[in-house]
């Protein structure tokens, strides 16, 4: 096991002084300067409240901000807890700021937290974005107590979200899971997480820090690791999820390209897992007094999306060829002639193409990065279908919709073992 | 004078035996070379198929398009391809020192010339295999590029690059093995000079608005102007 | 750095000898009994002055041993100008006092002004009518709805701080117990009268008095009738009177507020020379059991400085119970939470422990709480016991849990006395882990590693240096927040102080640059440790461990 030191001397030794923890919070940095001192007040606010008598530390990697955001996490303190509280806290509270070069992004600075937590023998951790607009106190006891109290080992979260939002996690990546592990989460890839001391020593034992599956998406990897080697997971309602805005539209190809390429390579990495289970899929616990309350509205500009999808799918037909059966591609090249106002792409249509994307992937029929690429107008197709479906919907007919879909999964599984496992 | 007849046929005859039975054994030779090329060449093609029949060769050939060029060009897939390939060129060289054997002297000459000229042929091969490869890997990666970001005529554009690559590989190839170098060589950079010059003028000129929005678009992340979306996916 | 100045250097060492004190807190009662009627006295006491010299203190703080019904073990007295025939007579106390002044001990005793008994002469003609001369000298009240805001203090016992008295028909007021009336200082009689008790005492050669309860001294409508200007007053005037009569005596005022509250206290010299700083005391407790020194170094940066003759006074334990008033209602919960799981152990608002019991009998843990008591700015007080380790009995009613007789030796009633067991004022504490059998002064003499060698060892260290009382504190803030350190200076003496406040094991840097060059000599053993550098000076700690440093400079 290459033993590269990827601590730097200065941050062991401000752990050393530390000492042992009970509780730890992650935050990672970069460029965050008009969010990161609310977050970094409601994580110290959080913990005081609801951890008054636990010793905690904040650790803060940082990608290499130039916009000084490493000296608000350092300089941010509450003057007067007593504005908020009953009581001042009873501990030290300790803050850590470690600087790392962004090489592998994102999976750099969980390491570093990971390390943290094993060094400093926390029990219970927890790891929120630097740019949230919509973080409460009340986020770190729902991602802490189910694994401080209750002995759980993962605890992924559960959103209030826009029936807009998240719809790569909705029609792809959540039933998918849940179909293939057998696992009903409803954010795998949450960007908010809560874990157990032993699970982070667990993710470190893992050698696979240098893969490319672990340095882009780092989230999905945990998260199926967690699932396969038999961890205890559940779920926590947080609240609204509201992220300082950057443009994502432009990022869906990006975004796609990372996260399905993680999953379906997460999938062949754990293929004794899941191909030959039968069993159908288990609840995951939830913990939090679900409430709903109104969001913004969001628009969507379904008539492009409609149009590149149906672009997309007459101009990349020679390669979808290469990935999808003739019939699937002839089912989608039908829906592509639709009418805008009777436009709909159907559940199963839907997951039999993720499925044979999925086998394709596997057995790399072309080049991985461009299936992926392929992939695109035709997600985007569906959601111009999904928009269209749950425009005048309420949230239950929504929960209705999402149950089926993840029904259908579970149902058509069986045709992706199969072409899974086929030798092409 | 009928003796003489008799003895200069018979002296001919002779001969002609003599350089027959000298011959003989030469020809015999090349017939037996020919012979062991044959048995050795499908040796080495049952060899080579062992080799890369292995599934990751395979797999490689299938992601990297050959097999469905291959299928398209209506050749045989990669491994059995490159077994026949195999064959035939240990043969064919079996079968050119079987001549050589021979002794004839005048072709001896030719044989050098086109032992020397083998791995000309070779090295073009090769670069024109690889210029396939890339052609196919870079259109395709156009046209999914393009076709995500939304572009007209993605497809134009792909093909294009397939035809830009292609030509290129092949006047590499073409002037490897020597063939028409000098106008071969002309001809290219005259038509890539055309046509790099010509997009230049155009682009910079006539397309001058289209240029700047393309530009935009790719270097300022400003507000989207259009109805965009402001849903997030994760 | 935070440099926290507590006291300058500037008083002149004889008049202010209580800056340099060592004060031993002991009840005559529960010390030695001389004529075998099972309650200490003063001539029993008078024959162990040897040990209390031997220990190393320099004062002895007497508990109330007037006349009294004894319902609040001495608090409610009702004669000021005697002493309980219990504990001896008069001359007996003139006896012990000359004895210790001639060990060069000096004797505070207890002033209660706040309140009498309802046994005292005064009050029996107070109430009898309401013409009486004596009628103001109490508060008296048709109505028991005045001072509405005014908190109750002995919650376990009492409900109003108004009573009800049958023969004048009329309500008393009473801050404590129901049968001690609260004195009505707003009556220039009492004030005089209370001078000349101060005086008789004094004049007997008394070197100080401790005055209980001032804070609650005057009432007025309206106000929690605390901390009233009024009550600063009446204090600063029998100051004066003391100054202008006598000299090199002590007034120590126990006032349990918050640090910021007690400055009127000290105003500018001319009150007090002395109070408790009670809130420092849980918070010492606190910081050993969250492995934390944030409590002590945030009370310490919220003290005020007082005038430099004045003086703090630091305790671990006293004779009540281990208050927790002065603390947030998060950490009060956190205290009983962690010292008091046996719930009976809890009162009013306090833990009513002794020290060894709180500590869970940890030697290391006694040994580092004492060290912090003698090293932190403030004179130190010790209760009878502690010093042996004594144990307590939390079945005893009230706080006499913590005033069982004083353990001598293993044998006959622990030497206490020599009457029957059952005669005595209170049990022994005869357990096999806190019983007077193992935890006692003699077997404690007899080896030089029993906790009372160690503490003698300890408070000569203490004794031999002037920077402990008078010095200055600057608290170094190592990275390691289990270990707190601190640098006590006087002139250009310095002390360096470090206190690992963790089970385990630690590491800690101590940043000296500023005093590159010096080389700091441990205490206990004299030995030199590595000379200050440029780089921040690496010190290791065991469980509990502490550090004196002197620091020298060759």
């Amino acid at each position: 096991m290459a033993e590269d030191t990827f601590l730097s001397d200065e941050f062991v030794r401000k752990l050393t002084a530390v000492g042992e923890v009970d509780i730890l919070v992650g935050v990672p940095t970069f460029n965050n300067h008009n969010t990161i001192e609310q977050v970094v007040n409601a994580i110290q606010l959080g913990l005081v409240k609801y951890f008054p008598r636990e010793r905690t530390v904040l650790i803060n990697p940082d990608g290499g901000s130039k916009d000084g955001t490493p000296e608000i996490v350092r300089d941010s303190s509450i003057q007067d807890f007593r504005t908020l509280l009953s009581a001042s806290p009873l501990r030290t509270l300790h803050r850590i700021t470690t600087p790392y070069r962004g090489v592998d992004g994102a999976s750099s600075a969980w390491r570093i937290i990971l390390a943290a937590a094993d060094l400093l023998r926390a029990k219970a951790c927890a790891v929120v974005s630097p740019d949230l607009e919509s973080m409460t106190p009340e986020w770190i006891e729902g991602l802490v107590r189910p694994v401080y109290k209750e002995q759980f080992d993962l605890v992924t979260p559960i959103y209030h979200r826009h029936k807009y939002d998240g719809l790569l996690v909705k029609n792809i990546l959540a039933p998918t899971i849940r179909a293939v592990y057998g696992t009903k989460m409803r954010e795998p890839v949450g960007g908010e997480f809560g874990f157990s001391g032993k699970l982070a020593c667990h993710y470190l034992e893992q050698d696979v820090w240098h893969e490319e599956t672990v340095r882009t998406a780092t989230e999905i990897w945990m998260t199926t690791r967690a699932i396969v080697d038999g961890f205890r997971l559940c779920q926590s309602f947080l609240g609204p999820k509201i992220h300082e805005q950057k443009p994502s539209a432009q990022n869906i190809v990006a975004t796609i390209q990372n996260a399905l390429g993680a999953l379906f390579r997460c999938m062949e990495n754990q293929e004794p897992y899941w191909l030959s289970r039968t069993d159908p899929p288990q609840p995951v616990p939830v913990f939090g007094f679900e409430y709903s309350s109104g969001l913004e509205p969001r628009r969507v500009n379904r008539k492009k999306m409609l149009t590149m999808f149906q672009n997309g799918v007459q101009q990349l037909a020679p390669i979808l060829e290469s990935i999808l059966s003739s019939e699937t591609l002839k089912e989608i090249q039908g829906v592509a002639l639709q009418d805008e106002k009777q436009f709909r792409f159907p559940d199963e249509l839907w997951v039999k193409t993720i499925y044979e994307f999925a086998a394709s992937y596997h057995h790399s029929v072309i080049n991985r990065e461009h299936i992926l690429q392929a992939l695109t107008p035709i997600y985007r197709g569906r959601i111009c279908s999904v928009v269209l479906e749950d425009q005048r919907a309420d949230a239950e007919q929504i929960e209705e919709r999402l149950e089926a879909l993840c029904q259908e999964y579970e149902r058509l599984r069986p045709r992706l073992v199969e072409r899974w496992a086929r030798k092409a | 004078m009928g003796q003489l007849v008799v003895n200069t046929l018979s002296d001919t005859l002779g001969n002609f035996f003599n350089t027959l039975v000298l011959f003989l054994p030469r020809l015999l030779s090349m017939l037996v070379i020919i012979a062991a090329g044959f048995l050795v060449a499908l040796l080495l093609r049952i060899v080579v198929r062992r080799i890369f029949g292995i599934a990751s060769f395979r797999k490689y050939c299938d992601s990297a398009g050959l097999t469905q060029m291959m299928r398209k060009a209506a050749l045989p897939p990669p491994v059995d391809f490159l077994g026949q390939v195999m064959f035939w060129v240990v043969w064919l060289v079996f079968i050119v020192l079987g001549i050589d054997a021979l002794g004839i002297g005048a072709l001896r000459e030719q044989i050098t010339r086109f032992f020397i000229f083998l791995p000309q042929i070779f090295v073009a091969m090769l670069v024109l295999f690889v210029g396939l490869l890339i052609a196919n890997f870079f259109s395709r990666a156009t046209l999914l590029a393009a076709t995500n970001a939304n572009y007209p005529s993605a497809r134009l554009l792909s093909s294009l690059v397939r035809l830009l690559i292609v030509i290129f590989f092949v006047t590499m190839a073409l002037e490897q093995i020597g063939l028409g170098r000098h106008v071969v060589l002309i001809a290219f950079s005259i038509t890539f000079g055309a046509v790099m010059l010509g997009s230049a003028i155009a682009f910079g000129l006539g397309g001058r608005d289209v240029a700047r929005q393309v530009l935009e678009r790719q270097f300022l992340q400003k507000e989207p102007s259009e109805k965009d979306e402001e849903i997030s996916p994760l | 750095m935070p440099v926290v100045h507590m006291q300058g250097q500037h008083a002149d060492a004889a008049q202010t000898w209580y800056k340099d004190a060592i004060i031993y807190q002991l009840h005559v009662r529960a010390f030695h009994d001389s004529n075998g009627d099972g309650i200490g006295d003063f001539r029993g006491l008078t024959q162990k002055l040897d040990y209390i010299q031997e220990v190393g203190a320099t004062v002895v703080w007497l508990l109330p041993f007037y006349p009294s019904p004894l319902k609040d073990d001495g608090y409610d007295i009702s004669d000021y100008l005697s002493v309980h025939p219990s504990y001896g007579t008069l001359d007996d106390f003139r006896v012990f006092l000359d004895e210790a002044h001639a060990r060069g001990l000096k004797v505070i005793t207890e002033l209660v002004v706040n309140h009498t008994s309802d046994q005292h002469p005064w009050f029996q003609q107070s109430r009898s009518s309401h013409d009486n001369p004596y009628r103001n000298w109490y508060v008296w009240s048709d109505t028991d709805d005045r001072y509405q805001e005014v908190r109750v203090i002995f919650v376990d016992t009492e409900m109003s701080n108004w009573a009800w008295d049958p023969i004048s028909k009329s309500y008393y007021w009473h801050r404590f117990f129901s049968h001690q009336p609260d004195l009505n200082y707003d009556n220039p009689e009492v004030c005089e009268e209370v001078w000349n008790v101060m005086k008789f005492w004094l004049e007997m050669g008394v070197d100080g008095f401790r005055l209980d309860a001032v804070p609650y001294l005057v009432e007025r409508e309206g106000t929690n009738c605390e901390n009233l200007p009024e009550t600063h007053v009446v204090l600063k005037m029998l100051r004066k009177r003391l100054d202008e009569h006598f000299s090199n005596r002590m007034l120590l005022a126990e006032a349990n507020q918050w640090p910021a509250d007690l400055s009127p206290y000290f105003a500018d010299g001319d009150e007090f020379h002395m109070a408790f700083h009670f809130p420092l005391m849980p918070r010492m407790f606190m910081a050993i059991r969250l492995e934390d020194r944030k409590p002590i170094i945030e009370i310490l940066q919220k003290t005020p400085a007082i005038p430099d003759i004045c003086q703090w006074g630091i305790f671990l334990r006293n004779h009540d119970e281990l208050t927790l008033e002065m603390v947030t209602d998060e950490e009060r919960d956190y205290m009983y939470d962690e010292y008091a799981r046996d719930k009976i152990a809890k009162l009013n608002v306090g833990i009513r422990r002794r020290l060894a019991p709180l500590l869970e009998n940890d030697r290391r843990r006694i040994e580092l709480m004492n060290g912090m008591l003698l090293s932190l700015p403030g004179t130190p007080i010790v209760y009878y016991g502690d010093e042996i380790g004594m144990g307590d009995n939390i079945y005893l009613g009230d706080r006499n849990g913590v005033r069982t007789p004083m353990q001598w030796n293993g044998g006959w009633n622990g030497g206490f006395s020599t009457a029957d067991p059952e005669r005595l004022y209170s049990p022994l504490i005869s357990n096999a882990v806190y019983g007077y059998q193992g935890v006692n002064v003699l077997s404690q003499q007899r080896s030089e590693h029993s906790l009372l060698s160690w503490m003698r060892r300890i408070v000569k260290l203490r004794k031999s240096s002037p920077v402990f009382g008078r010095g200055t504190i600057e608290f170094l803030n190592p990275e390691n927040h289990r270990v707190l350190a601190y640098i006590r200076q006087s002139e250009n003496n310095r002390i360096l102080v470090v206190n690992n406040l963790s089970n385990s094991a630690q590491a800690a840097e101590l940043d000296l640059k500023h005093l590159r060059g010096f080389i700091p000599i441990e205490m206990f053993g004299g030995n030199p440790f590595p000379r200050i550098g440029e780089l921040p000076y690496l010190l290791t700690l065991g469980p509990y461990q502490f550090y004196w440093f002197r620091l020298r400079r060759f």
